[in-house]
């Protein structure tokens, strides 16, 4: 059966990073909506049927934690992906959000991870 | 009882007998005068029955003569009656002019006088001139009345004088009792005089004797008080757990405390009358040079003063202790210097633990450096796998070419952190040439995604060309470290401002001549840092971090500036207008390297 494919919400500040993550993800066919920040992926987060959100944690303004609370508290059910450059974000961050990945871990475990968060909403 | 009171004691206790000896003197020259006007009465008197009896001898002898013419009617017998006669008048005269006659002697004298001449007028001088006419004066009736004439002025003599003599006996009677009085007085002004002096001079003795009494038992508290006094400065002394060393003005040691005993090596007893610099041998930590004697310094310069870092004490027995000491001057009444007073302490431990804590320090400096490090390379690292990834899935000419360009520019990306990076972390054994402007904007670059994190703005004003000598790996950790609390303290929004001034040198600044060199500063605009904090600062393990701080950047930080022989400033200000905080630190072109320093 054709499936509409996912969509899913890319912030980060690295504006390369973000250019080749879409591709990425579209490649691996998700619909992909991109932001440059926090408060403008929040903007696009509560307009659009955003269905999994792919977070930097280190943004100018609002870090990803910060825009994690604010997303859990408009749509709690929408599962986010934290991305992060450093190694071993504090707990407290990590609590907020349903799953968490070191940038440079590669592509595979990227979409492994995604498609997890996915599966339980194909299913039902 | 003070001097002035004694002195009016000592006064009193000599004239007081003087005054009273004067009046006792002066009541017995009034008896004695009385005594004498009596003895000069007696004596009147005694001239008095002595001129009477001269009176009656002429007056017998003129009977005598005119009995013997009567007698014998021959003119030799009335010699005696001339020659009497002729006297008696110049006698009765003598008598009358004595001195000291009452009225009663007077008319007795008077009466002598008149009965004499009736008897010379109405018997003598007729029986004479009968006889002289041939005739005889026998008549036994004129003889009675001459006779009864006579008896008359016996009576009258032997009357005056009974009255002379009874007079003379009253007057012996009163020199008798005037002399008893006398002696009588003389006995009780003796008694009351000797009493009252005596009495005087035992109260004021009394008074003397009290208030010595007094200045003993004062003395004897005060020593007392002073002994304790002493005792208690001993027992403080010997309970200080630091060493101390007092010295005389000349250096040599007078008194050491068991602690500076136990540091030193050297015995009291030992040490006693030695120059400081013989028990107290100190030495620099590196150079091993001598350290200028505490005790002449303290002369030198007559203040206190703190000994210099890295001291190091060598023991009687040659082994060595790292000391922190200080030296002050003893100060007399004069503000001369009585002695010094060096105290030190053994801070071999203490060192110990603070190369443990900059050790800890540069661990936390390399801990934040690694998560920059990560930061800064795994994101373009993503990038890079990711576009790998996408290549190896097979793509078209245009997309490999983009790709490429994209991995190209997040690798040159990664080059130039990494170059920062060991840039960073290059230790130099000897301090060389450092351009400030290339450091800051290193620091700067590897900082910057920090920065947009925490949402803080920094402004760069740096010359080009301004450099100073240091080691590069320990300035950049002091900037880094300040340029982050600076950043942190400005907080979301907030703005940092980093330049370098360079300085020329020469001129004045606190009484110090400016060196050559350059002043980078660092201003935030954050709320400042409260007054009561400030002095905290730069102590180890100060932190207003709380668990995201190890509270040993400032201290670190202003070690190596002082190695540099720089200077570190902080100003704060917290008002509603112009908050913020500007920390200048000032390093010299050429410096001289404070070795050892850490």
């Amino acid at each position: 059966m054709a499936q509409e494919p996912h969509l899913v919400l890319c912030v980060d500040d690295e504006l390369i990073g973000l250019k080749v993550r879409k591709l990425l993800l579209e490649r691996a066919g998700y619909r992909v909506l991109t932001a440059h920040n926090g408060s403008a992926g929040l903007e696009i987060f509560s307009k659009e049927p955003i269905e999994a959100v792919v977070l930097d944690y280190s943004m100018p303004g609002m870090n990803g934690a910060e825009v994690a609370i604010k997303m859990r508290q408009t749509k709690p059910h929408i599962p986010i992906l934290l991305l992060s450059a450093y190694i071993g974000l504090p707990s407290e961050v990590l609590s907020i959000v349903d799953t968490y990945m070191t940038k440079g871990e590669g592509p595979p475990v990227l979409l492994k991870k995604l498609g997890s968060l996915l599966q339980p909403l194909s299913t039902i | 009882m003070n001097l002035n009171q004694f002195n009016r004691i000592l006064r009193q206790v000599f004239l007081l007998p003087v005054i009273a000896l004067l009046l006792t003197a002066i009541a017995l020259f009034f008896q004695i005068r009385g005594a004498n006007s009596t003895v000069a009465l007696i004596q009147e008197s005694g001239a008095r029955i002595t001129q009477m009896g001269k009176i009656e001898r002429l007056i017998l002898s003129e009977e005598t003569g005119l009995r013997g013419y009567e007698n014998t009617s021959d003119i030799r017998f009335l010699e005696p009656y001339m020659e009497s006669a002729q006297h008696l008048q110049a006698e009765f005269d003598t008598m009358k002019q004595l001195p000291g006659l009452d009225a009663v002697e007077k008319r007795y004298i008077d009466d002598l006088i008149e009965e004499h001449e009736t008897w010379q007028e109405a018997f003598a001088l007729p029986v004479i001139a009968t006889i002289r006419a041939g005739g005889q004066a026998r008549d036994v009736d004129l003889n009675l009345r001459g006779k009864t004439m006579m008896d008359e002025i016996r009576q009258d003599i032997a009357n005056t004088t009974q009255n002379a003599e009874r007079r003379r006996e009253a007057r012996v009677e009163l020199w008798h009792s005037q002399v008893r009085k006398m002696e009588w007085l003389l006995l009780v002004l003796a008694l009351c005089v000797g009493i009252s002096i005596g009495l005087f001079t035992r109260n004021r003795m009394h008074a003397v004797s009290d208030a010595y009494k007094t200045s003993l038992d004062v003395l004897g508290r005060r020593a007392e008080e002073i002994f304790q006094s002493e005792q208690r400065l001993r027992t403080t002394l010997s309970s200080i757990g630091d060493g101390v060393i007092t010295c005389n003005p000349d250096g040599t040691i007078q008194m050491m405390n068991p602690v500076a005993v136990e540091l030193t090596g050297w015995s009291q007893a030992e040490a006693y009358g030695q120059p400081l610099e013989t028990v107290f041998h100190i030495v620099h930590e590196i150079t091993r040079a001598k350290v200028e004697n505490p005790a002449q310094k303290v002369k030198r310069l007559n203040r206190i003063i703190a000994l210099g870092n890295h001291t190091v004490l060598i023991r009687k027995n040659g082994t060595e202790l790292h000391i922190a000491d200080s030296g002050a001057p003893i100060r007399d009444r004069t503000e001369g210097i009585a002695g010094i007073v060096i105290i030190f302490r053994d801070i071999t431990m203490e060192r110990k633990t603070q190369d443990a804590l900059l050790a800890n320090e540069k661990l936390a400096v390399a801990g934040r450096l690694a998560a920059t490090i990560a930061h800064e390379i795994h994101n373009p690292l993503d990038s890079v796998t990711n576009l790998l990834y996408l290549m190896r899935q097979g793509v078209t000419k245009e997309e490999s070419d983009q790709f490429m360009d994209m991995a190209e520019q997040e690798l040159t990306r990664v080059t130039q952190i990494s170059r920062a990076m060991l840039g960073l972390y290059r230790e130099s054994r000897a301090p060389v040439l450092v351009d400030l402007k290339d450091m800051l904007e290193e620091i700067l670059l590897l900082m910057e995604h920090r920065f947009s994190d925490e949402g803080v703005i920094i402004h760069a004003d740096f010359p080009d060309h301004v450099s100073v000598e240091g080691f590069p790996a320990e300035l950049r950790q002091v900037f880094s470290n300040l340029i982050a609390n600076a950043a942190e303290a400005a907080g979301r929004g907030g703005e940092v401002r980093v330049s370098i001034a360079p300085e020329t040198g020469g001129r004045l600044e606190k009484g110090r001549k400016q060196e050559p060199g350059a002043t980078i500063i660092i201003a935030d605009n954050g709320p400042g840092i409260p007054a009561d904090i400030q002095p905290l600062l730069f102590q180890p393990f100060f932190t207003t971090k709380g668990e995201q701080g190890t509270g040993l950047g400032l201290w670190v930080s202003r070690g190596i500036i002082t190695k540099h022989n720089g200077s570190i400033e902080l100003t704060s200000d917290t008002s509603e207008t112009g908050h913020g905080t500007v920390v200048r630190v000032f390093l010299a072109t050429k410096p001289v390297l404070n070795a050892g320093g850490d």
